[in-house]
Protein backbone atom coordinates (compact mmCIF):
# COMPACT_ATOMS: atom_id res chain seq x y z
CA UNK A 1 0.00 0.00 0.00
CA UNK A 2 1.32 3.44 -0.90
CA UNK A 3 -0.17 6.82 -0.15
CA UNK A 4 -2.91 7.96 -2.48
CA UNK A 5 -1.19 10.75 -4.39
CA UNK A 6 -2.84 13.55 -6.38
CA UNK A 7 -0.50 15.31 -8.80
CA UNK A 8 -1.93 18.57 -10.10
CA UNK A 9 -1.81 18.78 -13.88
CA UNK A 10 0.09 21.80 -15.20
CA UNK A 11 -2.63 22.60 -17.68
CA UNK A 12 -5.18 23.27 -14.95
CA UNK A 13 -5.37 27.02 -14.31
CA UNK A 14 -8.67 27.53 -12.50
CA UNK A 15 -9.64 27.36 -8.83
CA UNK A 16 -10.35 23.79 -7.74
CA UNK A 17 -12.55 22.85 -4.80
CA UNK A 18 -10.98 19.81 -3.11
CA UNK A 19 -13.69 19.26 -0.48
CA UNK A 20 -14.38 15.76 -1.75
CA UNK A 21 -10.78 14.58 -1.42
CA UNK A 22 -10.27 13.51 2.18
CA UNK A 23 -9.28 10.15 3.71
CA UNK A 24 -12.82 9.75 5.03
CA UNK A 25 -14.54 10.25 1.71
CA UNK A 26 -12.09 8.23 -0.38
CA UNK A 27 -11.72 5.09 1.71
CA UNK A 28 -13.21 2.04 0.04
CA UNK A 29 -13.31 3.70 -3.37
CA UNK A 30 -11.54 2.19 -6.37
CA UNK A 31 -9.14 4.24 -8.48
CA UNK A 32 -11.74 4.52 -11.25
CA UNK A 33 -14.32 5.73 -8.72
CA UNK A 34 -11.89 8.35 -7.46
CA UNK A 35 -10.98 9.52 -10.97
CA UNK A 36 -14.67 9.97 -11.72
CA UNK A 37 -15.40 12.23 -8.73
CA UNK A 38 -16.74 15.56 -9.89
CA UNK A 39 -14.78 18.43 -8.33
CA UNK A 40 -16.14 21.35 -10.30
CA UNK A 41 -18.73 21.73 -13.00
CA UNK A 42 -17.59 19.50 -15.89
CA UNK A 43 -14.31 18.80 -14.13
CA UNK A 44 -13.50 15.43 -12.57
CA UNK A 45 -10.50 14.30 -10.58
CA UNK A 46 -9.12 12.76 -13.75
CA UNK A 47 -9.24 16.17 -15.46
CA UNK A 48 -7.35 17.88 -12.64
CA UNK A 49 -4.96 15.32 -11.19
CA UNK A 50 -2.83 12.37 -12.09
CA UNK A 51 -3.57 9.88 -9.33
CA UNK A 52 -1.24 7.22 -7.96
CA UNK A 53 -1.22 4.90 -4.96
CA UNK A 54 -3.96 3.08 -3.13
CA UNK A 55 -3.84 3.91 0.60
CA UNK A 56 -6.64 6.38 1.18
CA UNK A 57 -5.77 6.85 4.85
CA UNK A 58 -2.77 8.91 3.72
CA UNK A 59 -3.23 11.47 0.96
CA UNK A 60 -0.48 13.45 -0.76
CA UNK A 61 -1.00 16.45 -3.01
CA UNK A 62 1.96 17.18 -5.29
CA UNK A 63 2.79 20.03 -7.66
CA UNK A 64 0.24 22.12 -5.83
CA UNK A 65 -0.56 25.82 -6.11
CA UNK A 66 -2.93 28.24 -4.40
CA UNK A 67 -5.59 27.13 -6.89
CA UNK A 68 -6.43 24.18 -4.63
CA UNK A 69 -8.97 25.23 -2.05
CA UNK A 70 -10.67 23.46 0.82
CA UNK A 71 -8.08 20.69 1.11
CA UNK A 72 -8.87 18.65 4.23
CA UNK A 73 -12.37 20.09 4.50
CA UNK A 74 -14.21 18.31 7.33
CA UNK A 75 -11.57 15.56 7.45
CA UNK A 76 -12.00 13.31 10.47
CA UNK A 77 -9.10 10.86 10.30
CA UNK A 78 -5.92 10.05 8.45
CA UNK A 79 -3.16 12.26 7.12
CA UNK A 80 -2.93 14.71 4.25
CA UNK A 81 0.36 16.23 3.10
CA UNK A 82 0.42 19.11 0.62
CA UNK A 83 3.82 19.31 -1.06
CA UNK A 84 3.58 22.93 -2.13
CA UNK A 85 1.24 25.85 -1.68
CA UNK A 86 -2.44 25.57 -0.92
CA UNK A 87 -5.33 27.90 -1.47
CA UNK A 88 -7.95 29.25 0.88
CA UNK A 89 -9.84 27.33 3.53
CA UNK A 90 -7.42 24.42 4.00
CA UNK A 91 -8.49 22.38 7.01
CA UNK A 92 -11.80 24.24 7.17
CA UNK A 93 -14.20 22.51 9.56
CA UNK A 94 -11.56 19.86 10.16
CA UNK A 95 -12.67 17.30 12.75
CA UNK A 96 -9.58 15.14 13.21
CA UNK A 97 -6.44 13.72 11.63
CA UNK A 98 -3.32 15.58 10.55
CA UNK A 99 -3.04 18.04 7.66
CA UNK A 100 0.42 19.31 6.68
CA UNK A 101 1.03 22.09 4.17
CA UNK A 102 4.70 22.31 3.23
CA UNK A 103 4.28 25.56 1.36
CA UNK A 104 2.17 28.64 1.96
CA UNK A 105 -1.54 28.52 2.74
CA UNK A 106 -4.20 30.94 1.58
CA UNK A 107 -6.79 32.75 3.63
CA UNK A 108 -8.91 31.29 6.43
CA UNK A 109 -6.75 28.22 7.05
CA UNK A 110 -8.43 26.11 9.73
CA UNK A 111 -11.66 28.06 9.53
CA UNK A 112 -14.19 26.65 12.04
CA UNK A 113 -11.81 23.75 12.73
CA UNK A 114 -13.02 21.51 15.56
CA UNK A 115 -10.28 18.95 16.19
CA UNK A 116 -7.08 17.57 14.72
CA UNK A 117 -3.72 19.06 13.82
CA UNK A 118 -3.10 21.48 10.94
CA UNK A 119 0.55 22.36 10.32
CA UNK A 120 1.60 25.04 7.84
CA UNK A 121 5.33 25.16 7.22
CA UNK A 122 5.18 28.33 5.13
CA UNK A 123 3.10 31.47 5.54
CA UNK A 124 -0.61 31.62 6.27
CA UNK A 125 -2.93 34.20 4.72
CA UNK A 126 -5.43 36.51 6.37
CA UNK A 127 -8.00 35.30 8.86
CA UNK A 128 -5.95 32.25 9.78
CA UNK A 129 -7.88 30.12 12.35
CA UNK A 130 -11.01 32.23 11.92
CA UNK A 131 -13.88 30.91 14.04
CA UNK A 132 -11.73 27.97 15.10
CA UNK A 133 -13.54 25.85 17.74
CA UNK A 134 -10.71 23.59 18.93
CA UNK A 135 -7.68 21.64 17.76
CA UNK A 136 -4.12 22.69 17.02
CA UNK A 137 -2.94 24.90 14.18
CA UNK A 138 0.77 25.62 13.73
CA UNK A 139 2.39 28.12 11.37
CA UNK A 140 6.16 28.34 10.94
CA UNK A 141 6.08 31.29 8.53
CA UNK A 142 4.37 34.65 8.65
CA UNK A 143 0.68 35.11 9.32
CA UNK A 144 -1.64 37.64 7.72
CA UNK A 145 -4.15 40.09 9.10
CA UNK A 146 -6.92 39.23 11.56
CA UNK A 147 -5.37 35.99 12.81
CA UNK A 148 -7.67 34.07 15.16
CA UNK A 149 -10.67 36.20 14.21
CA UNK A 150 -13.63 34.89 16.22
CA UNK A 151 -11.55 31.96 17.48
CA UNK A 152 -13.30 30.25 20.40
CA UNK A 153 -11.00 27.51 21.68
CA UNK A 154 -7.94 25.65 20.47
CA UNK A 155 -4.25 26.36 20.11
CA UNK A 156 -2.41 28.44 17.56
CA UNK A 157 1.33 27.70 17.63
CA UNK A 158 3.31 30.40 15.86
CA UNK A 159 7.02 30.79 15.28
CA UNK A 160 6.69 34.43 14.29
CA UNK A 161 4.93 37.18 16.22
CA UNK A 162 1.66 38.13 14.52
CA UNK A 163 0.25 41.62 14.21
CA UNK A 164 -1.25 42.73 17.52
CA UNK A 165 -5.00 42.80 17.76
CA UNK A 166 -7.28 44.49 20.28
CA UNK A 167 -9.28 41.32 20.91
CA UNK A 168 -6.30 39.14 21.83
CA UNK A 169 -4.83 39.68 25.31
CA UNK A 170 -1.22 39.16 26.32
CA UNK A 171 -0.91 36.55 29.09
CA UNK A 172 2.88 36.80 29.32
CA UNK A 173 5.91 34.57 28.86
CA UNK A 174 5.79 30.94 29.99
CA UNK A 175 7.66 27.65 29.78
CA UNK A 176 5.03 24.99 29.16
CA UNK A 177 5.80 21.27 29.73
CA UNK A 178 2.68 20.56 27.70
CA UNK A 179 4.61 21.51 24.56
CA UNK A 180 6.75 18.38 25.00
CA UNK A 181 3.60 16.32 24.48
CA UNK A 182 2.65 18.36 21.46
CA UNK A 183 6.12 18.07 19.94
CA UNK A 184 6.15 14.36 20.61
CA UNK A 185 2.90 14.01 18.70
CA UNK A 186 4.69 15.56 15.70
CA UNK A 187 7.54 13.05 15.75
CA UNK A 188 5.92 10.49 13.46
CA UNK A 189 5.23 13.16 10.83
CA UNK A 190 7.26 14.16 7.81
CA UNK A 191 7.40 17.84 8.66
CA UNK A 192 9.68 20.67 9.77
CA UNK A 193 7.52 20.78 12.91
CA UNK A 194 9.45 17.75 14.18
CA UNK A 195 12.43 20.08 14.72
CA UNK A 196 10.62 22.15 17.34
CA UNK A 197 11.85 21.78 20.90
CA UNK A 198 11.44 25.25 22.41
CA UNK A 199 8.96 25.33 25.30
CA UNK A 200 9.33 29.05 25.94
CA UNK A 201 6.32 30.92 24.57
CA UNK A 202 4.38 34.14 24.87
CA UNK A 203 0.75 33.26 25.44
CA UNK A 204 -2.11 35.31 24.11
CA UNK A 205 -5.77 34.57 24.79
CA UNK A 206 -8.68 35.55 22.61
CA UNK A 207 -10.77 36.29 20.69
CA UNK A 208 -12.34 38.20 23.58
CA UNK A 209 -14.93 39.71 21.30
CA UNK A 210 -16.47 36.26 21.69
CA UNK A 211 -15.75 33.34 23.98
CA UNK A 212 -12.06 34.19 24.44
CA UNK A 213 -10.90 30.71 25.45
CA UNK A 214 -8.48 30.21 22.56
CA UNK A 215 -4.72 30.57 22.90
CA UNK A 216 -1.96 31.77 20.65
CA UNK A 217 1.48 30.48 21.66
CA UNK A 218 4.28 32.46 20.05
CA UNK A 219 7.60 30.61 20.26
CA UNK A 220 10.40 32.69 21.73
CA UNK A 221 13.94 32.73 20.39
CA UNK B 1 13.24 -27.40 52.07
CA UNK B 2 16.33 -25.47 53.02
CA UNK B 3 18.08 -22.52 51.35
CA UNK B 4 21.51 -21.52 52.67
CA UNK B 5 20.66 -23.15 55.98
CA UNK B 6 17.33 -21.34 56.26
CA UNK B 7 14.24 -23.54 56.56
CA UNK B 8 11.47 -22.87 54.03
CA UNK B 9 8.12 -23.95 55.44
CA UNK B 10 5.88 -26.13 53.30
CA UNK B 11 3.09 -23.60 53.29
CA UNK B 12 1.52 -20.96 51.10
CA UNK B 13 0.68 -17.28 51.00
CA UNK B 14 -2.96 -16.65 50.37
CA UNK B 15 -3.87 -13.81 48.05
CA UNK B 16 -7.02 -12.31 46.66
CA UNK B 17 -8.30 -10.53 43.56
CA UNK B 18 -7.93 -6.78 43.33
CA UNK B 19 -8.30 -4.03 40.78
CA UNK B 20 -5.13 -2.17 39.94
CA UNK B 21 -3.88 0.80 38.01
CA UNK B 22 -0.60 2.47 37.20
CA UNK B 23 0.01 6.22 37.06
CA UNK B 24 3.15 7.92 35.77
CA UNK B 25 4.06 11.03 37.71
CA UNK B 26 6.55 13.48 36.29
CA UNK B 27 7.93 16.74 37.59
CA UNK B 28 10.69 19.27 37.04
CA UNK B 29 13.11 16.83 38.65
CA UNK B 30 13.05 13.52 40.52
CA UNK B 31 12.96 15.28 43.86
CA UNK B 32 9.55 16.78 43.12
CA UNK B 33 8.30 13.67 41.37
CA UNK B 34 9.03 11.78 44.59
CA UNK B 35 7.32 14.46 46.68
CA UNK B 36 4.18 13.99 44.58
CA UNK B 37 4.40 10.20 44.47
CA UNK B 38 5.12 9.88 48.19
CA UNK B 39 2.07 11.98 48.98
CA UNK B 40 -0.07 10.05 46.49
CA UNK B 41 0.95 6.68 47.93
CA UNK B 42 0.95 7.82 51.54
CA UNK B 43 -1.48 6.20 53.99
CA UNK B 44 -2.04 3.40 51.50
CA UNK B 45 -0.62 0.38 53.31
CA UNK B 46 -3.71 -1.80 53.57
CA UNK B 47 -7.21 -1.79 52.18
CA UNK B 48 -8.38 -2.58 55.69
CA UNK B 49 -7.99 1.02 56.76
CA UNK B 50 -6.78 3.03 53.78
CA UNK B 51 -9.11 2.08 50.96
CA UNK B 52 -6.22 1.33 48.64
CA UNK B 53 -2.77 -0.17 48.72
CA UNK B 54 -0.28 1.86 46.76
CA UNK B 55 3.42 2.28 46.30
CA UNK B 56 6.16 3.52 44.03
CA UNK B 57 7.02 0.91 41.43
CA UNK B 58 10.16 2.46 39.93
CA UNK B 59 11.92 5.57 38.71
CA UNK B 60 11.43 6.70 35.13
CA UNK B 61 14.04 8.48 33.05
CA UNK B 62 13.05 11.45 30.93
CA UNK B 63 12.89 9.31 27.78
CA UNK B 64 10.36 6.97 29.37
CA UNK B 65 7.75 9.61 30.19
CA UNK B 66 5.17 11.24 27.93
CA UNK B 67 6.30 14.79 28.66
CA UNK B 68 10.03 14.13 28.56
CA UNK B 69 10.63 14.90 32.23
CA UNK B 70 11.91 12.55 34.93
CA UNK B 71 9.33 10.76 37.02
CA UNK B 72 8.19 7.70 38.89
CA UNK B 73 5.49 5.13 38.25
CA UNK B 74 3.11 4.20 41.01
CA UNK B 75 0.80 1.22 41.32
CA UNK B 76 -2.47 1.40 43.20
CA UNK B 77 -4.72 -1.50 44.16
CA UNK B 78 -8.18 -1.74 45.68
CA UNK B 79 -10.73 -4.45 46.37
CA UNK B 80 -13.12 -3.08 43.75
CA UNK B 81 -13.28 -0.70 40.83
CA UNK B 82 -15.51 1.82 42.60
CA UNK B 83 -13.11 2.29 45.52
CA UNK B 84 -10.13 2.46 43.19
CA UNK B 85 -11.77 5.18 41.10
CA UNK B 86 -12.76 7.14 44.19
CA UNK B 87 -9.34 6.90 45.81
CA UNK B 88 -7.45 7.70 42.63
CA UNK B 89 -9.50 10.81 42.04
CA UNK B 90 -9.15 12.01 45.63
CA UNK B 91 -5.42 11.39 45.74
CA UNK B 92 -4.90 13.02 42.34
CA UNK B 93 -6.70 16.09 43.58
CA UNK B 94 -4.96 16.38 46.91
CA UNK B 95 -1.48 15.11 46.07
CA UNK B 96 -0.69 15.67 42.37
CA UNK B 97 -2.74 18.75 41.54
CA UNK B 98 -1.25 20.42 44.60
CA UNK B 99 2.39 19.45 44.06
CA UNK B 100 4.56 22.03 42.26
CA UNK B 101 5.50 21.08 38.68
CA UNK B 102 3.91 17.61 38.92
CA UNK B 103 2.01 16.04 36.02
CA UNK B 104 0.20 12.70 35.77
CA UNK B 105 -0.20 10.28 32.88
CA UNK B 106 -1.76 6.90 32.22
CA UNK B 107 0.64 4.07 32.92
CA UNK B 108 -1.30 1.02 31.83
CA UNK B 109 -3.43 0.08 28.85
CA UNK B 110 -6.85 -1.45 29.31
CA UNK B 111 -10.33 -1.28 27.87
CA UNK B 112 -11.48 -0.36 31.39
CA UNK B 113 -10.63 3.29 31.89
CA UNK B 114 -10.82 5.25 35.14
CA UNK B 115 -10.67 8.95 35.63
CA UNK B 116 -7.27 10.51 36.19
CA UNK B 117 -7.79 14.19 35.46
CA UNK B 118 -11.23 13.98 33.90
CA UNK B 119 -13.02 15.60 36.80
CA UNK B 120 -10.08 17.57 38.16
CA UNK B 121 -10.36 19.75 35.10
CA UNK B 122 -13.21 21.66 36.73
CA UNK B 123 -10.63 23.15 39.09
CA UNK B 124 -9.74 25.30 36.08
CA UNK B 125 -13.05 27.12 36.53
CA UNK B 126 -13.69 27.23 32.81
CA UNK B 127 -10.10 28.06 31.83
CA UNK B 128 -9.05 24.42 31.45
CA UNK B 129 -7.95 23.30 28.00
CA UNK B 130 -8.37 19.82 26.51
CA UNK B 131 -5.86 18.54 23.99
CA UNK B 132 -6.38 15.41 21.95
CA UNK B 133 -2.95 14.36 20.75
CA UNK B 134 -1.58 11.18 19.18
CA UNK B 135 0.95 9.29 21.30
CA UNK B 136 4.03 7.51 19.98
CA UNK B 137 1.79 4.69 18.69
CA UNK B 138 -0.45 7.15 16.85
CA UNK B 139 -3.36 6.61 19.25
CA UNK B 140 -5.20 9.75 20.27
CA UNK B 141 -4.98 10.56 23.97
CA UNK B 142 -6.89 13.30 25.75
CA UNK B 143 -4.99 15.57 28.10
CA UNK B 144 -6.11 18.44 30.29
CA UNK B 145 -4.17 21.61 30.93
CA UNK B 146 -5.44 23.27 34.08
CA UNK B 147 -4.16 26.73 34.98
CA UNK B 148 -2.62 26.77 38.46
CA UNK B 149 -0.44 29.25 40.31
CA UNK B 150 2.88 27.66 39.30
CA UNK B 151 1.92 27.52 35.62
CA UNK B 152 -0.13 24.64 34.28
CA UNK B 153 -1.17 21.33 35.78
CA UNK B 154 -0.96 18.77 32.98
CA UNK B 155 -2.80 15.47 33.27
CA UNK B 156 -4.11 12.75 31.04
CA UNK B 157 -7.87 12.33 31.18
CA UNK B 158 -7.91 8.67 32.22
CA UNK B 159 -5.78 5.64 32.87
CA UNK B 160 -6.37 1.91 32.52
CA UNK B 161 -7.72 -0.37 35.22
CA UNK B 162 -6.78 -4.04 35.24
CA UNK B 163 -7.45 -7.17 37.25
CA UNK B 164 -4.65 -7.72 39.75
CA UNK B 165 -3.71 -9.71 42.83
CA UNK B 166 -3.09 -8.50 46.35
CA UNK B 167 -1.79 -10.15 49.47
CA UNK B 168 1.18 -12.14 48.26
CA UNK B 169 3.51 -12.42 51.24
CA UNK B 170 6.21 -14.19 53.14
CA UNK B 171 7.40 -14.13 56.73
CA UNK B 172 10.99 -13.83 57.84
CA UNK B 173 11.67 -15.52 61.17
CA UNK B 174 14.89 -14.87 63.02
CA UNK B 175 16.91 -14.66 66.13
CA UNK B 176 16.57 -10.95 66.84
CA UNK B 177 14.61 -7.92 65.71
CA UNK B 178 17.62 -6.11 64.10
CA UNK B 179 18.64 -9.27 62.23
CA UNK B 180 15.16 -9.90 60.86
CA UNK B 181 14.83 -6.26 59.83
CA UNK B 182 18.20 -6.42 58.05
CA UNK B 183 17.04 -9.49 56.12
CA UNK B 184 13.79 -7.78 55.20
CA UNK B 185 15.68 -4.72 54.00
CA UNK B 186 17.85 -6.94 51.81
CA UNK B 187 14.73 -8.63 50.44
CA UNK B 188 13.04 -5.30 49.69
CA UNK B 189 16.15 -3.96 47.95
CA UNK B 190 16.11 -6.98 45.65
CA UNK B 191 12.34 -6.91 45.09
CA UNK B 192 12.30 -3.21 44.22
CA UNK B 193 14.31 -4.01 41.10
CA UNK B 194 11.29 -5.85 39.67
CA UNK B 195 8.43 -4.20 37.82
CA UNK B 196 4.67 -4.71 38.23
CA UNK B 197 4.79 -5.16 42.01
CA UNK B 198 4.71 -2.97 45.10
CA UNK B 199 5.29 -3.67 48.76
CA UNK B 200 2.84 -1.21 50.29
CA UNK B 201 3.83 -1.23 53.97
CA UNK B 202 6.35 1.18 55.55
CA UNK B 203 9.71 0.47 53.97
CA UNK B 204 8.01 -2.55 52.39
CA UNK B 205 7.87 -4.40 55.71
CA UNK B 206 4.99 -5.07 58.11
CA UNK B 207 5.47 -6.14 61.72
CA UNK B 208 1.80 -6.59 62.56
CA UNK B 209 0.65 -9.55 60.55
CA UNK B 210 -2.95 -10.41 61.33
CA UNK B 211 -5.29 -13.33 61.65
CA UNK B 212 -8.96 -13.25 60.73
CA UNK B 213 -11.28 -12.38 63.62
CA UNK B 214 -10.81 -11.36 67.23
CA UNK B 215 -12.19 -11.90 70.70
CA UNK B 216 -13.69 -8.44 70.31
CA UNK B 217 -16.78 -8.67 68.10
CA UNK B 218 -16.15 -5.37 66.32
CA UNK B 219 -12.65 -6.40 65.20
CA UNK B 220 -12.47 -8.48 62.02
CA UNK B 221 -8.70 -8.85 62.20
CA UNK B 222 -6.31 -9.08 65.10
CA UNK B 223 -2.69 -9.85 65.84
CA UNK B 224 -1.33 -13.06 64.37
CA UNK B 225 -0.65 -14.52 67.82
CA UNK B 226 0.76 -17.78 66.47
CA UNK B 227 3.71 -15.75 65.13
CA UNK B 228 4.06 -13.33 68.07
CA UNK B 229 7.30 -14.29 69.85
CA UNK B 230 6.30 -12.81 73.20
CA UNK B 231 3.24 -15.12 73.35
CA UNK B 232 4.98 -18.35 72.42
CA UNK B 233 4.40 -19.95 75.81
CA UNK B 234 0.74 -19.13 76.12
CA UNK B 235 -0.83 -19.55 72.66
CA UNK B 236 -0.62 -22.28 70.05
CA UNK B 237 2.59 -20.85 68.71
CA UNK B 238 4.28 -21.50 65.38
CA UNK B 239 7.60 -20.37 66.80
CA UNK B 240 10.48 -22.29 68.23
CA UNK B 241 12.52 -21.09 71.19
CA UNK B 242 15.20 -19.50 69.01
CA UNK B 243 12.80 -17.16 67.18
CA UNK B 244 12.55 -13.73 68.78
CA UNK B 245 11.18 -11.71 65.89
CA UNK B 246 8.99 -12.16 62.81
CA UNK B 247 8.35 -9.68 60.03
CA UNK B 248 6.23 -9.93 56.92
CA UNK B 249 6.63 -8.61 53.41
CA UNK B 250 3.34 -8.13 51.57
CA UNK B 251 3.26 -7.90 47.79
CA UNK B 252 0.57 -6.61 45.44
CA UNK B 253 1.12 -7.21 41.75
CA UNK B 254 -0.42 -7.15 38.34
CA UNK B 255 -0.20 -10.92 37.75
CA UNK B 256 0.41 -14.15 39.64
CA UNK B 257 3.80 -14.51 37.96
CA UNK B 258 4.86 -11.00 38.99
CA UNK B 259 4.13 -11.73 42.65
CA UNK B 260 5.67 -15.20 42.55
CA UNK B 261 8.85 -13.84 40.99
CA UNK B 262 8.99 -11.09 43.57
CA UNK B 263 8.56 -13.58 46.43
CA UNK B 264 11.30 -15.79 45.02
CA UNK B 265 13.76 -12.91 44.70
CA UNK B 266 12.90 -11.56 48.15
CA UNK B 267 13.18 -14.92 49.89
CA UNK B 268 16.51 -15.62 48.20
CA UNK B 269 17.88 -12.27 49.36
CA UNK B 270 16.71 -12.84 52.94
CA UNK B 271 18.10 -16.37 52.98
CA UNK B 272 21.44 -15.15 51.65
CA UNK B 273 22.12 -13.72 55.12
CA UNK B 274 21.73 -17.22 56.54
CA UNK B 275 21.63 -18.57 60.12
CA UNK B 276 24.95 -16.92 60.90
CA UNK B 277 23.10 -13.61 60.66
CA UNK B 278 20.17 -14.90 62.68
CA UNK B 279 17.80 -15.83 59.84
CA UNK B 280 16.22 -19.18 60.71
CA UNK B 281 13.00 -19.74 58.79
CA UNK B 282 10.79 -18.43 56.00
CA UNK B 283 7.06 -18.96 56.24
CA UNK B 284 3.95 -17.35 54.79
CA UNK B 285 0.66 -15.94 55.98
CA UNK B 286 -2.47 -17.80 55.05
CA UNK B 287 -5.96 -18.16 56.35
CA UNK B 288 -6.45 -21.83 55.67
CA UNK B 289 -7.50 -21.13 52.12
CA UNK B 290 -10.58 -19.21 53.24
CA UNK B 291 -9.59 -15.71 52.18
CA UNK B 292 -8.59 -15.74 48.54
CA UNK B 293 -8.30 -17.96 45.49
CA UNK B 294 -4.58 -17.46 44.86
CA UNK B 295 -2.22 -19.71 46.76
CA UNK B 296 1.46 -18.90 46.47
CA UNK B 297 3.12 -22.12 47.57
CA UNK B 298 6.63 -21.47 48.80
CA UNK B 299 8.25 -24.74 47.71
CA UNK B 300 7.17 -24.67 44.03
CA UNK B 301 8.04 -20.97 43.81
CA UNK B 302 11.52 -21.50 45.26
CA UNK B 303 11.99 -24.33 42.78
CA UNK B 304 11.33 -21.80 40.04
CA UNK B 305 7.74 -22.69 39.20
CA UNK B 306 6.30 -19.20 38.97
CA UNK B 307 3.32 -19.92 36.78
CA UNK B 308 -0.23 -20.08 38.00
CA UNK B 309 0.16 -23.84 37.78
CA UNK B 310 2.04 -23.55 41.03
CA UNK B 311 -1.28 -22.71 42.61
CA UNK B 312 -2.62 -26.06 41.55
CA UNK B 313 0.51 -28.10 42.21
Amino acid sequence: MSALTFILKDAVKRIIDCKKLTPDTLQGKSLSDILAINLEKNLTVADVFDVQGDDATTLIFNNTTAQLQYIGYRMKTGNITINGDAGDFIGAQMQGGVLICKGNAGERAGDTMRRGILLIEGDAGDYCASNMRAGTLGVLGKTGAHIGYGMKRGTLLLSQTPAEQATWLDCGLHTLPFLNLLYQSFQTLDSKFTQLSNRRVRRWMGDVSGMGKAEMLVLQA
Amino acid sequence: MNINGVQIDDTFAEAFNMRGTRVLITAQNLKWAYHAANAMTGFATSVIGCGVEAGIERELSAVETPDGRPGVSILMFAMGSKVLMQQLETRMGQCILTCPTAAAFAGIESEDQISLGKNLRYFGDGNQIAKLLPNAKGENQRYWRIPVMDGEFLTQESTGMVRAIGGGNFLVLGQSQPQVLAACEAAIDAMKKLHNVIMPFPGGVVRSGSKVGSKYPKMFASTNDAFCPTLKGIVKSELSDDIESVMEIVIDGLTFEDIAQSMKVGIEAACALGPENGIKRISAGNYGGKLGPHLFKLHPIMHGNLSTEAEQA
